[in-house]
């Protein structure tokens, strides 16, 4: 008996499903940014505003990566619904500290679909996650520096608009 | 692509995937195809719309519908988008076809791996 299957489809169906999931966080991650650059935008962090701004771009970039390889692999991508995103912040270090928080929650997740591939012996699929883990240590990296400009500068008097100034200039720059 | 089936197809072509009293599921190599052999009638599926039937079977709450005690019939109609082919089975209909499933896609997993393993090594 031919394995069907696997002739229309590279990637197993629990594959299939985690990648999707995938591409639902990763516009999640669009829009929460998109959301971050308003608020930013409003409250005169216009700098912020503007990272924000390419962050949200990269993340649906992400998304379409994702997207596009479930289907060049044969599988069904599926459009995700993006609801409930928060619009409103507490305070300028707030957005920062989500920003953290998504990112690292985007770094469990790809982590969870590798240890999956690993499990079913889906090389393929984990040479593609390569990609998105050395993506996540930048990203990771960047969110971790914005936060840390509170700690360095602190907020008081000019403090917030100094911090807002820096973050236009984190940048990673590995090699390795 | 669904078509039904008037006569059962040569049997000799086809592997058993899996069966109960109630049903069976073959699969056809040359067609690539799978024929689902239930309720009266043997029906022909391709891979997506194989996938749509397990989908549109699973959805079915079952517990819901048994603690249901108003006086509906306990008709459930499983359609399939995009694949010309309805089934109207009752509740009981709808366990016994999502057993005939559940053991079919684990014959297929099955087969995945022992294929996986066997035809990695270059012959
Ligand atoms: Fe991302
Ligand atoms: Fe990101």
């Amino acid at each position: 008996m031919k394995d069907l299957i696997r002739i229309k489809s590279l990637i197993s169906a629990e594959v299939e499903a985690l990648l999707n999931q995938q591409v639902k966080k990763e516009a999640t991650s669009s829009s929460i940014y998109l959301a971050m650059a308003s608020w930013c935008n409003r409250n005169g962090y216009d700098f912020s505003s503007d990272y924000f701004f390419k962050q949200a771009e990269e993340e649906r970039q992400h998304q379409l990566k994702f997207y596009k390889y479930i289907l060049d692999m044969g599988g069904n991508a599926i459009s995700p619904d993006v609801t409930g995103i928060k619009q409103e912040y507490n305070s300028f270090r707030e957005v920062f500290e989500e920003a953290l928080d998504q990112e690292i929650s985007v770094t469990q997740s790809i982590k969870n679909i590798y240890a999956r591939c690993l499990k079913e012996q889906d090389f393929v699929t984990n040479e593609f996650l390569n990609w998105f883990l050395k993506e996540q240590r930048e990203e990771e990296y960047k969110a971790r520096r914005a936060l840390e400009l509170f700690e360095v500068i602190g907020e008081e008097g000019t403090g917030r608009w100094q911090i807002d100034k820096h973050v236009g200039g984190i940048k990673y720059d590995s090699e390795a | 692509m669904v078509t039904t089936l008037t006569t059962n197809p040569q049997i000799s072509t086809l592997s058993d995937v899996f069966s109960t009293q109630n049903g069976a599921v073959y699969q056809c190599d040359a067609e690539r195809c799978w024929y689902v052999d239930f309720a009266g009638k043997v029906a022909k599926f391709d891979y997506r719309c194989l996938l749509k039937l397990k989908k549109a079977v699973y959805n079915v709450d079952i517990e819901a519908k048994l603690l249901d005690s108003s006086k509906k019939p306990d008709i459930e109609i499983i359609f399939i988008c995009a694949c010309d082919h309805t089934y109207i089975l009752t509740l009981l209909q709808i366990i016994a076809l999502k057993e005939i499933l559940e053991g079919t896609f684990v014959m297929l997993q099955l087969n995945n791996i022992i294929q996986d393993r066997l035809y990695r090594v270059a012959l």
